[in-house]
């Protein structure tokens, strides 16, 4: 029995020596995005261009014009002498901010009025008009505070104090630092993208070529064949999660605060139920490129999209929040998230891990049931 | 004249095969519609709702207007009222709340005698993207609150300076609209990709390139007829999710027909890399493997997901390569700004260029590959 599994991961196991491209892509492609996503997942702007349009040309409205360079944040391109000179820069994308000093600036200060200054910011990348817009708001703030603190000063007053104060503290990532939710996040996208789409063609591939008729006549059973095409995949897959996360341990430096037992335990379920839905795939298609846009649309994008991944699901309109529950890949990312970054353990995270399980069984259960069916 | 001809039924051919593979026309509609809804909503880093545990230990006026202030800014959700440190811990620990505010038990008579105090913000940073924007909203809420409650002596003179700002474009800076138009763009980059890379290389799995070859069939005019149906279908496919994108409100205020050529040159720029590709494969499941491979660098190299002006200065050269990075660019121009040719045919030069060269290095592999 065990020799007819066997001989199945052999077989597979020399198709897939054969094609060292897709062993090449699986293992750069996670490298790739950890580090795409590890350092550069970050939405602070440095050396946003911005222009300036200063009617009051005095010595305060340059004082406040100066702080914009000095943060860090902006860099001044251009000096604008003519109204109709804006349009033209924010329409070309050639200034993301444009500041305005109207006349009086200067005099409106002197006088302890409110002197306004206008920001016009280009909102086609919306995010980052938002990020730009609070910079401006922070530098102006400050400038303003400035001249308050002078201005009681000379009346002789003490400078304001700030009456309520946040002292924010962050658990799980004190350094907020991206990479080091990227890394558990990653595991559950990769696990989701190449092991069911790997198992699910090596299937596939056969029925295209009618070699499947010649395998369900000869004595290999059903789950044998279906073991023998599983096993090989789900060993690479675990390579695969090991060496994201030697690559985020030692490369990246992420911590990783809970028990490995149980996150590779964890990781072990993951495995199974992902190359268990690239069988269910292959047993519903004929086709190898149906069989990839399937599984693209049924593990990739979900898995990268809704999971938690990336983008908060708390956000999401509730539908969608609904829809995310369908996909095994958010149970994965909050254990692996709560094993390496929390510290959290099975009395936490017993019922996503029932989910991942059951989840699995269920994958296992149809899948055997239409292998059944084709075969009978 | 025979030449002509020769293509003529070529595309032919090409229209008819394209045509019977329904699953892939299927996949294009959805990418061009249900994928674009579905990322528009999905890809924010914005926090909304963000799920907050409260402990309230003054327990007064203040304090509680201080946590309605939190519930009605829409940006948090108070779902827990913890009595304990311990609770909160908890709480934190299963992820039922990404958030807590702890109000201090002095809170209220510290205010009321002109002390200044604080509030605890604990966070989980488990997304950190996400827990920094979080902060600032905090900081925010915080701020308008003592401005506004804070007894004497901290009423504030006025401010020596205000910003007014506006946003040019999308003045309400709704994210949707920037997302509508980068997923529309996304879109043709991957059906253009994955159609032109399949094309080439169901030919070359089936050994039928053998039997193109002994016609008088040039490999670029080969090339050319692969690509006409699926340009002709995402062209088409478009005006789909144009519907979508005025579902969203997305304005389209530059021309319609510029729209269309852009997104043609870009269409070919794309699967110029499909065609590439195609080209070095054997086999499909190579091909759609190396597009993967290529397809998450040229999404993330957009300013997709990332603004590019946040990334390192070498991946912002390296965007230039990408014709996804111009088209974007193209078409938040054409629909947001309403800007023309004059200000826009650099990013159309670009594409141009970009597509040459990639259709160049196609047809030279693939007379190699004949050869």
């Amino acid at each position: 029995m065990r020799s007819l599994i066997g001989i199945i991961v052999w077989k597979e196991l020399r198709e897939i020596r054969r094609d060292p491209i897709t062993m090449a892509v699986a293992v750069v492609l996670p490298l790739l995005m950890l580090y795409l996503f590890g350092s550069a997942l970050s939405l602070d702007v440095k050396d946003a261009s911005f222009a300036v349009y200063d009617q009051d040309r005095s010595a305060a409205s340059r004082a406040l014009i100066e702080r914009f360079p000095q943060s860090g944040y902006f860099k001044r391109t251009h000096d604008i002498r003519a109204e109709g000179e804006i349009a033209e820069l924010l329409d070309r994308g050639r200034a993301r901010l444009v500041l305005i000093i109207p006349p009086g600036f200067a005099q409106k200060l002197a006088r302890g009025e409110t002197a306004e200054v206008q920001a016009l910011a280009d909102g086609s990348y919306s995010t980052t008009a938002m990020v730009i817009l609070g910079y401006a708001e922070a530098i102006t703030q400050s400038y303003a505070l400035e001249q308050m603190r002078e201005r009681l000063a000379a009346q002789g007053r003490a400078a304001p104090l700030v009456p309520v104060q946040v002292e924010s503290r962050v658990w799980f990532n004190a350094s907020l630092a991206s990479v080091n939710y990227i890394v558990p996040g990653l595991l559950g996208v990769i696990l989701m993208a190449f092991p069911p789409l790997l198992t699910a063609l090596a299937v596939v591939r056969e029925k295209e070529a009618g070699s499947v008729q010649q395998i369900f006549v000869s004595p290999i059973r059903p789950y044998e064949f279906i073991a023998g095409k599983m096993i090989p995949y789900a060993v690479i897959a675990f390579f695969e999660m090991l060496m994201i996360l030697a690559a985020g341990l030692w490369w990246f430096h992420i911590p990783f605060l809970g028990s490995f037992p149980l996150f590779l335990a964890a990781t072990a379920i993951y495995v199974f139920c992902t190359v268990g839905i690239g069988l269910l795939i292959s047993s519903v298609t004929r086709s190898q490129l149906v069989a990839m846009l399937l599984s693209l649309l049924a593990t990739l994008m979900p898995s990268f999209l809704f999971s938690g991944f990336l983008f908060p699901i708390y956000t999401m309109p509730m539908m969608l929040q609904l829809y995310t529950y369908l996909f095994p890949a958010r149970y994965f990312i909050e254990i692996s998230r709560g094993i390496v970054m929390k510290d959290v353990g099975l009395a936490v995270l017993w019922p996503q891990l029932l989910a991942l399980l059951l989840y699995t069984a269920l994958v296992f259960v149809m899948t055997t049931r239409l292998f059944r069916k084709k075969v009978a | 004249m025979a030449r002509y001809g020769r293509l003529a039924a070529l595309m032919r051919k090409e229209l008819i095969q394209f045509l019977r593979a329904r699953a892939m026309l299927a996949l294009i509609l959805y990418l061009y519609t249900v994928e674009i809804i579905m990322c528009t909503y999905a890809m924010s880093f914005d926090v909304r709702n963000l799920p907050t545990a409260f402990m309230d230990r003054a327990r007064s006026a203040e304090s509680r207007a201080l946590v309605q202030d939190f519930g009605s800014s829409g940006y948090f959700k108070i779902t827990h009222t913890a009595a304990t440190d311990a609770e909160v811990a908890a709480l934190l620990d299963r992820g039922e709340v990404l958030a807590a505010v702890v109000i201090p038990p002095e809170f209220s008579r510290q205010l009321a005698q002109g002390v200044p105090t604080s509030v605890q913000l604990l966070l989980d940073g488990s997304n950190a993207n996400a827990a920094s924007v979080a902060q600032g909203y905090a900081q925010r809420i915080v701020q308008n609150f003592a401005l506004q409650r804070a007894p004497p002596p901290f009423m504030a003179d006025q401010p020596a300076v205000e910003l007014r700002p506006r946003v040019w474009y999308n003045s309400e800076l709704d994210y949707r609209h920037f997302m509508v138009l980068s997923m529309m763009a996304l879109a043709g980059m991957m059906v253009g990709m994955i159609t032109a890379a399949a094309g080439i290389v169901r030919e070359k799995e089936s050994g039928t390139v053998e039997q193109l070859l002994v016609t008088p069939v040039s490999p670029g005019e080969m090339i050319a007829a692969k690509m006409l149906p699926p340009l002709l279908f995402c062209l088409l496919a478009l005006f789909s999710s144009l519907l979508v994108a005025a579902v969203f409100g997305v304005p389209l205020r530059g021309s319609l027909a510029l729209f269309m050529l852009f997104s043609a040159v870009f269409l070919l720029s794309g699967m110029g890399i499909g065609i590439l590709l195609g080209v070095i494969a054997d086999t499909l499941q190579q091909a759609l493997l190396i597009s993967f491979l290529v397809l998450f660098p040229v999404l993330f190299l957009s300013g997709t997901i990332v603004p590019l002006e946040s990334m390192p200065p070498g991946l912002q050269y390296l965007a230039e390569a990408s014709p996804l990075r111009h088209y974007m660019d193209a078409v938040l121009g054409l629909f947001l700004k309403g800007v023309g040719l004059d200000v826009l045919w650099p990013r159309l030069a670009a594409m141009l260029a970009i597509g040459a060269a990639l259709l160049a290095l196609s047809v030279w592999r693939f007379r190699r590959y004949l050869g």
